[in-house]
């Protein structure tokens, strides 16, 4: 039976191992790579090693940067004295998708889950708590996952804040915008009830 | 096969950009691991439901062979949040899971644990008292599971050992020891008789008695200690929660 040559096998086998890729979409992306121009080509290999080798995180917040700062940080224009924690940078990227969040940013890359070992020391929360010591923020937003891991994060962290003059908030939580009351969950409008403002 | 059932979350794993894999200790089965096709997804036939110790009504189709079950819809019926600013009931929770996880196997149905981790689980959320009911659990699990340490006959003679002053436990021998049998047996802890009777009244699953019973702090911790070193024997190595439970 004929056999591909080593080098396409590792390139097969290299894709096989990207999360969602299995054995067939390896093999088609591998032959996508053989068939498209060599400049084409070298242009992906450079994107994974720039990223491999450029990008590390940010001193401060710990946000992906490609210098010791991130964009986020070095960028005066942001209010400086309101900081929103989030647990990792997809999450940061996802609020500032939203368009409305003018402030800081501290990614504590992940969220405490004593069950998978994690703790808090594997966090970035030290970090954290000696940024609110050192700075004069007004407040602090909780944007962990509305999980019951990423809210026992989020308390674990408004604890060890709760010694600063800090004001310390939690993302809203409830109805769907666009969505009807009939189809929304019990827990969905006991949150939505809980979290109700002023008209 | 279409099946239904009531289950709690243990532990979900993201798989792929959407899906979950989760292990789920469900009152019909036992335990089970399931992939959620979209489990991640806001919308969608798990409507977030699949959250740690959530409990809820799921449908999911039985793979015959070793793979995965395949999790078609879950119905959040309550989710798991812990009173007030209060972390130990969290972890409490948690410690729930993890002993339920480690100490089943799969498909190996036990409605009556599921019944007491359910219970658990509502109490600790209602904020009661957490030593004691954690205590209530550990116990009324091992005697379900069969694996309670033997409380008032010598684990090696089966001769009854009369509960009064200090009594001789055998952490590796699973139990009491009777003054006979103590010599030469490795670790083996003095037990005070007041530690004892707690264990049994919080082991009988039958009474509610066990609610009015006053424990002193002193027993409380004596009987903490004990159970500490027996899950430990008993799983092979320290429940992950244990230093969790014990900072506060």
């Amino acid at each position: 039976m004929p056999e591909l040559t080593q080098s396409v096998t590792d390139l097969i086998d290299e894709f096989a191992k990207l999360p969602g890729i299995g054995k067939k979409s390896a093999e088609r992306l591998a032959y996508h790579v053989l068939r498209v121009h060599r400049s084409e080509a070298l242009l992906l290999a450079d994107a994974i090693r720039n990223v491999k080798e450029n990008v590390r995180y940010c001193s401060v917040c710990y946000n992906l940067a490609e210098e010791e700062k991130c964009e986020i940080c070095r960028d005066p224009r942001r209010e400086q004295d309101v900081l929103c924690v989030v647990e990792q940078p997809r999450d940061l990227m996802a609020l500032e998708q939203s368009g409305t969040y003018r402030g800081l940013y501290h990614v504590l890359l992940g969220r405490i889950a004593p069950l998978e070992g994690i703790g808090a020391e594997q966090l970035t929360i030290e970090a954290l708590v000696e940024r609110v010591r050192r700075r004069e923020f007004k407040e602090v937003i909780m944007a962990t996952n509305p999980t019951v891991e990423g809210d026992g994060t989020a308390l674990h962290i408004s604890n060890l804040l709760s010694e600063f003059p800090v004001r310390i908030t939690r993302l809203a939580r409830g109805i769907t915008t666009g969505s009807v009351l009939e189809f929304a969950n019990k827990e969905v409008l006991a949150d939505a009830l809980a979290g109700r403002q002023e008209f | 096969m279409n099946e239904k059932a009531t289950a709690i979350v243990l532990r979900t794993v993201e798989f792929s950009e959407t899906s979950l894999v989760v292990t789920l200790f469900t009152r019909e089965f036992g335990k089970i691991g399931a992939l959620a096709k979209g489990g991640r997804r806001l919308k969608g036939p798990f409507e977030s439901a699949l959250d740690l110790l959530a409990l809820c009504r799921i449908v999911f189709l039985r793979k015959s062979s070793d793979a995965l079950d395949l999790l078609t819809e879950a119905k959040l019926l309550r989710r798991f949040r812990p009173p007030g600013r209060e972390l130990l009931s969290l972890y409490a929770g948690y410690y729930v899971a993890e002993l339920l996880g480690e100490l089943t196997d799969d498909d190996d149905p036990h409605p009556k644990l599921f019944d007491l981790a359910n219970e658990t689980l509502g109490a600790l959320a209602a904020g009661e008292p957490v030593p004691r009911r954690v205590l209530r659990f550990e116990l009324g699990g091992l005697r379900l599971l069969g694996h309670l340490p033997s409380l008032d006959t010598c684990v090696q003679c089966g001769t009854r050992v009369e509960a009064a002053g200090r009594v001789a436990f055998g952490q590796l021998d699973g139990g009491v020891l009777c003054t006979r049998c103590r010599h030469g047996m490795k670790q083996v802890v003095s037990v005070s008789a007041g530690a004892l009777r707690t264990m049994t009244q919080l082991a009988d699953l039958e009474s509610q008695t066990w609610h009015r019973i006053e424990i002193h702090p002193r027993t409380l911790a004596e009987t903490r200690s004990v159970l500490n070193h027996y899950f430990t024997n008993l799983l092979g190595r320290k429940p992950r929660m244990h230093q969790y439970l014990l900072q506060r």
